[in-house]
């Protein structure tokens, strides 16, 4: 067992980031234009929009409050000292869950029936989103079953993450941790593991600054008239809007 | 070319594995003589000759158990129970049902251990009769275990003498209104106590409302003072309980222990969920309330559909005229 705890939570986490640094600068360097996802026509408003808003908004809501606790442990118990205050932050966390597990579903419903996704879905989407699956429900399992996960997370998840990052791995507690929390660590490892070969490296190169550069006018580049020839453009249906 | 490459990742994930398998592990897996380990490890639940705290007192258990017993059981007391050991499952009834946490100590460790526990029963007058008075005598909390001290009885139940003020304070730092003074988590981070005045605490660990009759007051005061489980010791390293936040910790235990009959259990599971899908409800609404001007059909939706409407009214047109 102290062989097995070794390995995920000494040699796991360090093979993963050394993994995530190489794969991930061996992909933007050798093939760039891939360091992307490939479209799951996100733009499509009617099932993609109630999947991917909420999805996207839940996921980095996650992200960021798993990243808030390991970088400010002190002030997440702080803040969690006022009972009322501590019920609040459980109660925004495990909605942000529920969100990203119900988005999730309606997305991969919608890789799953949708023709069009299923011809550019890769295995490797296929087995983050499952991953992601796992992870969303394992999270949800700990905040209701092992509370206060914000607070526990802080006193000893916390010193053992910075303790990797210390290149003094103190797994002691981590070790102790039940059998679902381990495997939701155990999981996080295993996704910055493969985060380079998947479509998730778009959460690298993501077009923030489109929030704030100007607007762009957009014109088609095609020649309108040939179009307009029913013989040229179409051949099998005659368009409706000339 | 594509099989060499494929080979030679695959090889250097390897090496990459080798490599940090060979990784000391950390210095607290390092070799230490039995006295440090004892003392890290043991001695916040068992004296040797000092009487029992959470523990058995271990003074002459080499002599009441084999060599190869205390090695297997002090390696994964867990796993020995689970495995239907009949004086492991013995020793866990009797204890409170506490499981002791496995030391992740090395074979070489436990040895030393175990050798540093005999050489101690050896310099007691009756090694093999251990002590086990009542529980009310514990070494100083912040200090190392003297194994050849006295057993101390000006430290009985400490909460006899508890006032309302300290009981009031203990419930306060159990939920944290009051923090710690070394700014530790609260105890409801991961334990819960059946007390009207306390907020449903957390079920990561044990449930503590009879704590106090389980294990007694010192019982308490040496879990508190060193935690002999890792993920409480993780949690309060650097942020040592003070020997007053301990106390009223103990008189609201034993008053939350008392009391039990009179206040209700409360859950917060059921509340989270409920929150946690009304939350996500409103999210939702949110989204479609911030992006309700999307465009919800194709780009050329709009073209598509002045198209069908002009073709619409010259048939009718055509009808008519």
């Amino acid at each position: 067992m102290n062989t097995l705890n070794n390995f995920l939570f000494i040699a796991l986490p360090y093979i993963a980031i050394v993994v995530f640094l190489v794969g991930n600068i061996y992909r933007y360097v050798s093939t760039q234009f891939t360091y992307s996802s490939l479209s799951a026509q996100f733009l499509e408003d009617k099932q993609g929009f109630w999947g991917t808003v909420p999805f996207h908004i839940g996921i980095l809501m996650l992200f960021l409050g798993h990243l808030a606790i390991f970088l400010f442990p002190e002030a997440t118990l702080a803040w969690n000292s006022n009972p009322v205050r501590l019920i609040i932050h459980e109660g925004i966390a495990f909605t942000f869950g529920l969100t990203v597990l119900i988005a999730l579903i309606g997305l991969m419903l919608r890789r799953l029936f949708n023709k069009r996704l299923r011809v550019v879905t890769s295995k490797m989407d296929i087995v983050i989103e499952l991953l992601l699956l796992t992870q969303v429900i394992l999270g949800c399992w700990i905040a209701l079953g092992y509370r206060w996960g914000t607070s526990w997370f802080a006193a000893d998840l916390t010193p053992y993450l910075w303790s990797i990052f210390q290149f003094d791995p103190q797994i002691q507690a981590v070790s102790a941790l039940p059998l679902v929390i381990k495997l939701h660590i155990v999981g996080a490892f295993v996704i910055v593991l493969i985060f380079p070969f998947t479509r998730l490296v778009h959460f690298l190169v993501a077009p923030i600054h489109y929030l704030w550069r100007p607007y762009q006018v957009v014109i088609w580049y095609w020649d309108k008239q040939k179009i307009r020839k029913s013989s040229t453009a179409w051949t099998s249906h005659r368009p409706q809007n000339n | 070319m594509a099989g060499y490459t494929e080979t030679k990742r695959v090889s250097l994930l390897g090496l990459l594995v080798t490599l940090l398998c060979m990784i000391p592990i950390s210095p607290g897996y390092a070799a230490l003589p039995g006295e440090q380990n004892f003392q890290q490890h043991c001695g916040i639940c068992h004296t040797v000759g000092s009487g029992k705290l959470v523990g058995p007192d271990l003074a002459g258990v080499n002599e009441r158990r084999s060599q190869e017993w205390l090695e297997t059981f002090v390696k994964s007391p867990q796993a020995m129970i689970n495995s239907g050991d009949a004086e492991a499952v013995a020793i866990f009834a009797e204890f409170n049902q506490l499981p002791m946490p496995d030391p992740l100590l090395s074979a070489a460790q436990i040895k030393d251990v175990l050798s540093y526990i005999e050489d101690v029963s050896e310099t007691l007058p009756n090694p093999t009769a251990a002590i086990n008075p009542p529980a009310f005598s514990q070494p100083a909390i912040d200090q190392p275990i003297d194994t050849s001290v006295e057993i101390e009885d000006q430290v009985a139940d400490v909460s006899t003498q508890a006032t309302t003020e300290q009981i009031n304070h203990g419930r306060d730092l159990f939920q944290g209104t009051v923090r710690f003074a070394n700014e530790g988590p609260t105890c409801n981070s991961c334990h819960d106590v059946r007390n009207d005045a306390v907020i449903g605490g957390g079920i990561l660990s044990k449930e503590l409302t009879t704590v106090f009759s389980r294990m007694g007051g010192p019982g308490v005061r040496a879990i508190l003072g060193r935690p002999p489980f890792p993920v409480m010791q993780s949690a309060y390293l650097d942020r040592a309980l003070s020997e007053e936040e301990i106390v009223s910790l103990v008189a609201f235990l034993q008053y939350a222990d008392q009391e039990q009959l009179n206040h209700q259990p409360r859950d917060y599971g059921i509340g989270l969920f409920s929150s946690g899908l009304v939350g996500t409800a409103i999210l939702f609404g949110l989204c479609s309330f911030i992006w309700r001007g999307r465009k919800k059909g194709s780009v050329n939706q709009a073209i598509y559909d002045r198209q069908v409407k002009s073709i619409s009214d010259a048939e009718f047109r055509a009808r008519h005229s």
